[in-house]
């Protein structure tokens, strides 16, 4: 060590370090072993993995309309089911999101307990919520529309409300500076600026329950996830191929134009 | 006549505004100055009651003004139009739409939320608009301007609230000089055309000389100065800004005029 140094460098955590590593692999080796991880047991499940694959070649081509129909029925009802939980969230988030936001609600204790409410909402998967709203309103897509809607409350409001934190306080003050009220300056002055970016959230969080709502269906909250669970369940494979195609196309298709639709929101200008 | 009356403003121990009393005759460019952190723009805020004064009182006429509530403050706001540093137009919104802002203190809940707006009214805006020679940017985007534009747009602003008084907060502070020019003549006009009282934050010394009838002086929250253009001599401006490290204060160094530009 050179006696010159006038800068003394922390030294490096190295024991820390070296635990952590440890602590790593082993928790890593522990659950391989309490899962019955074995490459025996992989390759089997991988032989068994290609025979349902091979079953589904080639993809089954509907012949008869009404069934066709009744899939495409199937992936209107998912999308129906995406449209409407999403709306309806942002309906009852739109303004609870004012109340979570710090720059409008000054009230410390009520905005903390909101804002943690937004959270316990958050914590149910959409899943859970839809295994209780069936047993609540029965089989069918209007569990699968409210279990869509509760839990894009959580969400949405929170978003929401960090977007309008994000705003400029300058153009609210301006309204207010010329006579306007507090709710004058945050329609006038907020709302044109958090308008674009609550819309672009609200169709990114459409998008992503499309791709979850395929699911609601499985647990029998409507959807084509009914469908795919009864083909998966009947052993038809080529089937249940053909109808994740054509999920997937949906996603896509959707993704694609929903994508579009939000690029154009929030291009910061147009003239 | 707008007179405050020792009025004084603290932030915790901070006294931002100290014991300021000033009577501001109708119709007087009055130009405040002074070194950043003395108090100019918490005084133009607490006349508009953008910031709420600890103690003191002001008056217009015989109108007390810091006890005004509610609609009454709205009102008075309307009457006592500011204009800021960084303009605070809806950068989203269209040019006329920003200047139609300037009549939201008559309108009602239901008018301004859906942004309704009179003929009558568009038209005040229109005529504002090309009073400041922004008329063919009325439907553009207001954040799409450059800054001497969008200052004008928020003078225009300013004028369809048909103001009594009109506070500038250091409105030229982020503007070249050719729009600097532009916007403090177009204050100097409105004061001459409209009778308007107008109070005006500067950094720059010599536009304050050029413009205002009166130039008042703060340092630390207080009145160091009150007078003319002609009684603010090199001495009171080392005074003011104090001379750690400088010899002598060279206005030209700040000046955003043109005209000088062109003599040297």
């Amino acid at each position: 060590m050179s006696g010159t140094s006038l800068i003394i460098l922390p030294r490096p955590p190295r024991l820390r370090q070296r635990l952590f590593w440890i602590g790593f692999v082993v928790l890593f080796c522990w659950c391989l072993y309490d899962f019955g991880f074995s490459p025996q047991r992989i390759w089997q499940g991988l032989g068994r993995l290609g025979n349902v694959l091979s079953f589904m070649f080639p993809p089954h081509l509907w012949t008869e309309w009404s069934e066709f129909s009744q899939i495409l029925q199937g992936l209107g009802e998912t999308l129906a089911m995406a449209f409407l939980g999403t709306f309806l969230g942002a309906l009852v988030a739109f303004p609870l999101s004012f109340l979570g936001a710090r720059t409008i609600n000054r009230m410390g204790w009520p905005r903390f307990c909101l804002r943690r409410g937004f959270d316990v909402i958050r914590a149910f998967e959409t899943l859970i919520l839809a295994l209780i709203f069936i047993r609540a309103f029965g089989l069918g897509p209007l569990a699968g529309v409210l279990a869509i809607a509760v839990s894009e409350i959580g969400v949405l409001a929170k978003l929401y409300a960090e977007a309008i934190e994000n705003t400029s306080s300058r153009p609210v003050e301006g309204v207010q500076a010329s006579g306007g009220s507090v709710v004058q300056g945050i329609r006038i002055g907020l709302l044109p600026q958090v308008m674009p970016v609550l819309m672009s959230i609200t169709l990114y969080n459409f998008e992503s329950n499309v791709r979850s709502g395929t699911i609601l269906g499985i647990v029998g909250a409507g959807g084509i996830g009914f469908l795919l669970a009864d083909r998966m369940g009947a052993y038809r494979w080529d089937e249940t191929w053909s109808i994740i195609i054509l999920i997937i196309a949906m996603v896509y298709l959707i993704d694609g134009l929903s994508g579009w639709i939000r690029r154009r929101l929030i291009r910061p200008s147009s003239a | 006549m707008l007179s405050l009356d020792g009025i004084c403003c603290r932030f915790g121990d901070t006294r931002a505004v100290d014991r300021v009393s000033l009577d501001i005759p109708a119709g007087q460019f009055v130009g405040i100055i002074g070194p950043s952190g003395a108090g100019k723009s918490t005084l133009l805020r607490l006349i508009n009651r953008l910031v709420e004064r600890s103690e003191g009182g002001i008056h217009f006429g015989s109108r007390e003004i810091t006890g005004l509530r509610g609609r009454a403050l709205r009102q008075w706001r309307r009457d006592c139009a500011m204009i800021f540093q960084q303009f605070n137009l809806v950068d989203r919104l269209d040019v006329l739409t920003n200047v139609l802002v300037g009549r939201i203190a008559d309108h009602g809940l239901i008018s301004s939320m859906t942004m309704r707006f009179s003929d009558s009214e568009r038209e005040l805006a229109f005529h504002a608009l090309d009073r400041l020679g922004m008329a063919h940017k009325a439907l553009e985007r207001a954040g799409n301007l450059s800054g001497g534009q969008q200052q004008r747009v928020a003078i225009a602003r300013a004028l369809v609230q048909r103001p009594h008084v009109m506070l500038a907060d250091e409105p030229i502070a982020s503007l070249d000089p050719g729009n600097a020019t532009r916007v403090m003549d177009a204050l100097r006009r409105i004061n001459r055309e409209d009778g308007l009282t107008v109070l005006v934050n500067l950094h720059t010394l010599d536009t304050a000389r050029a413009y205002c009838d009166r130039i008042v002086a703060m340092r630390a929250g207080r009145v160091m100065f009150d007078g003319t253009a002609r009684q603010l001599t090199p001495d009171v401006v080392r005074d003011l800004y104090g001379t750690d490290g400088l010899g002598q204060i060279d206005e030209s160094v700040t000046s955003t005029s043109l005209r000088r530009l062109e003599l040297a």
